[in-house]
């Protein structure tokens, strides 16, 4: 009889550890139900598909050679449950090198901290005026805190008509 | 409840008022039975405090109470704003310019932000000079400097909010600080983005972190604050316990034995669980504190009122010459991004250094464990805070410095 009641007892506590790991089941179960559709909305951006059509830029034959030139470009940022046309600048850089003519389309975003940069006449660098960073003609980063080169935006000529588009590739 | 010292009401007073305080007693006495106000309201206010050097402890309560007038004055911004990239600017732009008392309540938002900052920055030097933070207090230090690193947080998504220029390319260089960290950054930028270049989502993203998901965090954490004070006893500071070590044991023994609550803090260094002097809370400290409080909201108001809160020209992503001033409790660490250029320097900068500061900050309770409370006794952690500090105020002078002499 003693072991029948010792039987017992542990029979009520393994139902008591059944309950306890229940909760901790159940418990675990709807925290997850709650939260991967969370988890999945916040990483979304992720795993988005942009569309990045090319936009006009200018003729080239009204380009300057050896002066950057800002162009502001109104590139559809597909982002969310929007296209809005982001209004961009592009320095349009036309180099002759050894009479080739050369096209760069530099972003006027610094690759430190994305701060705007602008050409500075009198330097003949593009100048960052967040944290002093320097870039050459051609947008290599020759001074101050930036880690790489301007980042050159995909472009294509038609004719005499230069096109860009919202893809970003290193120098 | 009443007591014998309550001063006498003349009677004429008491007659005319009679028609309504009878029904308001019995309503109260009646809810009161039900709820238990009035016990709560003892238990709340009828506490021992130190009574040495009280006014310099009124500067937590100040926080809560600044902290208040965020949460309040938030809520009514949400009248008017809209989180959206097209109308943010439209919208605190017709508060400025059309909205009188909504453009004070931004101002107030705004200055309560600066002075909250402020605040806290004091209460966490009261709190290191007194060495509050040892045995058996650690763990309220580490929750201090949780609640001061999340107000931090609310600082920079509530600039990015209005979408001016300065909120604009505040919320591009903090949001691309973060593609900086190894292997997960450009990914971590593109989550806080909502994409991987700044965008609509970008706004809504920092909205829903300001307004939520940062309050959210912080609300328990200023509850499970206040639960450990109180369960500690405030420890006030090294003034409360001169004599300590000249104690005989009998002495101590009668000091520790007549603590009245909450103290003696167990576990206490001995001689530390109970101030030598005591006074009331209330309505000694709540005097104090209420003091403060409405002196700082003052200041809030006056500023909300006479420079209010700046709102430059909409944000505009094609800028050719812009310089984003940040605001001026990161100026340090915008200074530390000039000083740390190319690739591998930057994480240094932007991660390591800070890192090793918050830890630094966060393990100073285990750092200084010596029962001493005296400053000038503790040289070996009062002079490296020191130099933090000063090194701190320099960093924010050199940022200055550069960013306006451009």
């Amino acid at each position: 009889m003693a072991d029948s009641a010792q039987e017992l007892a542990k029979k009520r506590i393994s139902r008591r550890r059944f309950m306890i790991v229940g909760i901790n089941a159940v418990g675990a179960g709807t925290a997850l139900l709650i939260a991967a559709p969370i988890v999945g909305s916040v990483l979304s951006p992720l795993f988005a598909k942009r569309k990045t059509p090319w936009v006009l830029v200018a003729d080239i034959s009204q380009v300057p050679v050896g002066v950057p030139t800002a162009y502001v470009v109104n590139l559809p940022i597909d982002e969310g449950w929007t296209v809005p046309p982001v209004p961009r600048t592009v320095y349009v850089v036309k180099l002759n090198l050894n009479g080739s003519v050369e096209m760069l389309t530099l972003s006027n975003v610094c690759t430190h901290m994305q701060c705007d940069v602008h050409w500075d006449i009198n330097l003949k660098q593009f100048l960052c005026p967040c944290h002093g960073g320097l870039y050459s003609i051609t947008g290599v980063n020759i001074g101050g805190p930036p880690p790489w080169p301007l980042f050159r935006y995909e472009h294509k000529l038609v004719g005499r008509t230069l096109y860009i588009r919202n893809v970003l590739t290193g120098a | 409840m009443s007591s014998p010292s309550q001063p006498p009401r003349s009677a004429l007073v008491a007659k005319l008022t009679r028609p309504v305080a009878r029904p308001l007693a019995a309503t109260y006495r009646w809810v009161d039975e039900r709820m238990g106000i009035s016990d709560l309201t003892h238990q709340l206010l009828y506490e021992a405090v130190p009574r040495r050097g009280a006014w310099s402890y009124s500067l937590g309560s100040a926080t809560l109470i600044i902290i208040v007038l965020q949460i309040v004055t938030g809520m009514f911004l949400l009248w008017t704003y809209v989180p959206s990239t097209t109308e943010a600017w439209e919208s605190l732009n017709f508060i400025e310019h059309h909205d009188e008392f909504a453009a004070i309540v931004r101002g107030m938002h705004l200055w309560g932000a600066y002075v909250l900052l402020f605040v806290i920055g004091l209460h966490m030097i009261r709190t290191f000079v007194s060495g509050s933070y040892k045995k058996p207090r650690e763990l309220n230090w580490i929750v201090g400097v949780i609640l001061f690193l999340l107000v931090l947080g609310l600082g920079i998504t509530g600039a990015m909010l209005p979408w001016d220029q300065a909120a604009y390319w505040t919320a591009t260089v903090v949001t691309h600080v973060v593609d900086y960290i190894p292997f997960f950054g450009n990914w971590t930028q593109e989550i806080l983005r909502g994409g991987p270049q700044m965008g609509p989502e970008t706004l809504t993203r920092f909205f829903a972190i300001h307004i939520w998901l940062l309050p959210a965090l912080l609300v328990p954490l200023i509850g499970l604050h206040l639960i450990l004070l109180r369960r500690h006893g405030e420890h006030g500071s090294w003034v409360n316990y001169e004599g300590v070590e000249s104690e005989t044991e009998g002495e101590r023994a009668t000091r520790m034995a007549e603590a009245e609550y909450p103290y003696p803090a167990v576990p206490s260094d001995p001689g530390y669980a109970v101030p030598m002097d005591l006074d009331d809370f209330f309505p000694s400290q709540v005097f104090k504190d209420a003091t403060v409080s409405f002196v700082l909201v003052l200041i809030i108001f006056v500023m909300a009122v006479v420079v209010g809160a700046p709102l430059e020209r909409a944000a505009n992503p094609a800028a050719l010459n812009y310089v984003p001033t940040p605001e001026w409790f990161f100026l340090p660490l915008d200074q530390l991004l000039v000083q740390f250029p190319q690739a591998w320097m930057i994480p240094v900068g932007v991660f390591v250094l800070p890192g090793i500061g918050t830890t630094l900050l966060m393990l100073v309770p285990f750092l200084d464990r010596s029962p001493e409370r005296e400053p000038w006794r503790r040289p070996e952690v009062m002079v490296p805070a020191l130099f933090a500090i000063l090194f701190l105020i320099f960093e924010a002078l050199l940022a200055v410095n550069r960013l306006f002499n451009l």
